[in-house]
């Protein structure tokens, strides 16, 4: 009868953590994402779940740590540097439901890295002329000179006029080389690469022959459920101490 | 009637020592009292369960709106997603900074779009209009291609990929080329020796006399591209095998006569599969998309029951 009743006790129990599980699983949907890190419970219980979805869908590009591969173009999750968006879970939720230049309609697919030394850097913007081997050297140089490295003066000058003008860089780029995450064009003024390790030959790939990475959409491949969870998942380890702090 | 249970008397019982128990609470006796209650434990969680689903599950009709969505309009779900995007679209606020109103007025559309989506599937819209026959056909694609574009292929079959392919991963040439040009008269004068050719163009009253001048058609360093583009295809032929420092030999064109002088030529060089590897699973997946395209496209046309106008046939 002891048996019987610690049977029954423990079925109880089972059942209470599955309805607890999906109660919190409910909540986490129904919550605004970007109010879930001020909700230090659902974010943990999130995260918690998040992690292995990580490790089995995303972790094949981004690493298991979310560390990216610059060698392959696959952004560094950890360090809170945006290249779509600020960051915010809302803001990630979306990239991981429509993916970028997944072909999706509603994927971030708003502009690609022309090939400048192809006879059509953007085969669906006609505007864009290619650049000459000089062009592209100087606005190498520009580059540099806008990292704060060490470059060549006055073919850095040559650069910074091609940047803002004929080239066409500041459309996406900005005049100030900061970039524009609402296009997921990156910041060229700082030290994160998202090709290569920022050397000139790196840039010289990137300007020459152009860049157009792809994210997949998971919105059909994957429950909304788990996209959230991924989403606080990639917020947690961009925000080291979000769990702790609560914020 | 009467049902009666077969109740067996064991004899252990008899001259069991412990105190009795009252034969519910004891497993080893067969208790009509327990097998009732457990029964009627088993019949309760399992209507509770089957309750559970059927008000619940996504293909059945429900009552209660899935977490994930923010309404349902004949029982198709309304993505809360989809919702929180248009919110942030419209008003540029999330969920917890928009007022009343702006929930109210995007949740409103939403609706009513999903209620025009529905009666168009009623009117069956896509017979007769041409963007909802693209958007359907582009849908469709979509469907078929999205497991090529979330399935990550092996740096194996990344590699065998880019060994077939290795004529497509290759860096854009740059030469600096001039262009001389002389009068169809200076032919006689011109020497088909490389070498004499080479003096005589260097010399700068040689030159003059013979009315040599640089055609001005390239400057500067320049994409095989672009120099193709402004030598024309012949002289772009004959630049493209002079080595650096060469001279060709005099080319004769409607214009006069060409003599091209080439300064640096750098061949288009092989990338490594590190370099190209981005672009090389770019075209990897866009060969899988197409191959699925195809046979997805194969599979319609087999299920399909076609039947064409005996003058098309």
């Amino acid at each position: 009868m002891r048996f019987l009743i610690v049977l029954i006790m423990a079925s109880l129990l089972v059942a209470a953590v599955f309805a607890a599980d999906g109660y919190a699983a409910r909540q986490l949907l129904r919550a605004d994402p970007d109010a879930l890190p001020a909700d230090a419970m659902l974010l943990r219980f999130g995260v918690r779940r998040g992690r292995p979805l990580f490790e089995a869908r995303c972790a094949v590009c981004h690493r298991t740590a979310g560390s990216g591969d610059p060698a392959r173009g696959v952004p560094n999750l950890t360090d809170n540097d945006w290249l779509y968006g600020t960051g915010r879970p809302a803001e990630i939720e979306k990239v991981i439901d429509y993916g970028i230049r997944s072909r999706n309609p509603k994927s971030w697919n708003l502009a690609i890295m022309p090939a400048y030394a192809r006879p059509q850097p953007n085969p669906a913007d006609k505007n864009i002329q290619p650049l000459s081997p000089r062009d592209i050297d100087d606005v190498i140089e520009f580059l540099m000179r806008r990292q704060g490295r060490q470059a060549d003066a006055a073919a850095g000058a040559r650069g910074a006029s091609l940047f803002t003008g004929h080239g066409g860089c500041y459309d996406c780029h900005s005049i100030d080389a900061k970039g524009d995450s609402a296009i997921g064009a990156p910041n060229l003024s700082d030290d994160v690469t998202l090709y290569g390790d920022g050397s000139r030959e790196a840039l010289h790939m990137s300007i020459a022959y152009g860049r157009q990475g792809v994210c997949p959409a998971w919105v059909n491949r994957a429950s909304a459920a788990s996209i959230r969870e991924l989403a606080l998942y990639v917020y947690s380890i961009s925000h080291p101490g979000a769990i702790e702090n609560g914020y | 009637m009467s049902i009666r249970f077969h109740t067996p008397v064991r004899l252990k019982m008899v001259i069991d020592p412990k105190p009795r128990r009252a034969p519910w609470r004891d497993p080893s006796q067969i208790s009509n009292a327990r097998s009732f209650a457990l029964m009627a434990a088993g019949v309760l969680i399992g209507l509770v369960l089957a309750g559970y689903s059927l008000f619940t599950a996504r293909s059945a009709s429900t009552l209660i709106v899935p977490a994930e969505d923010v309404a349902l309009v004949n029982q198709q779900p309304v993505s809360r997603a989809d919702y929180l995007a248009l919110l942030q679209t419209l008003y540029g606020v999330d969920l917890s900074h928009a007022t009343q109103e702006q929930r109210h007025k995007v949740l409103d559309d939403m609706i009513r779009e999903e209620l025009f989506v529905q009666r168009g599937k009623e009117l069956d819209v896509a017979a007769t209009d041409p963007d909802v026959r693209s958007a359907l056909v582009n849908a469709v694609e979509l469907e078929i291609a999205e497991n090529a574009m979330t399935s990550q292929p092996s740096e194996a079959a990344l590699r065998q990929f880019f060994e077939t392919h290795e004529d497509r991963y290759v860096s854009e040439g740059v030469m600096r080329v001039k262009d001389l040009v002389f009068p169809a008269s200076a032919l006689p004068e011109l020497s088909a020796e490389p070498e004499a050719l080479e003096r005589m163009i260097s010399d700068a009253q040689t030159l003059a006399r013979l009315n040599g001048r640089d055609s001005g058609r390239t400057k500067d360093e320049e994409f095989y591209f672009a120099a193709k583009i402004h030598l024309g295809d012949e002289l772009f032929a004959a630049a493209r095998g002079l080595a650096s420092g060469m001279v060709s030999k005099p080319i004769q064109m409607p214009d006069g006569i060409h003599v091209l002088e080439m300064e640096q030529n750098k061949h288009p060089v092989p990338f490594g599969f590190a370099a190209a590897r981005a672009q090389v699973l770019s075209d990897y997946r866009n060969q899988a998309v197409d191959k699925l395209k195809l046979s997805g496209e194969s599979f319609l046309r087999k299920r399909a029951n076609v039947l064409v106008a005996d003058d098309l046939r």
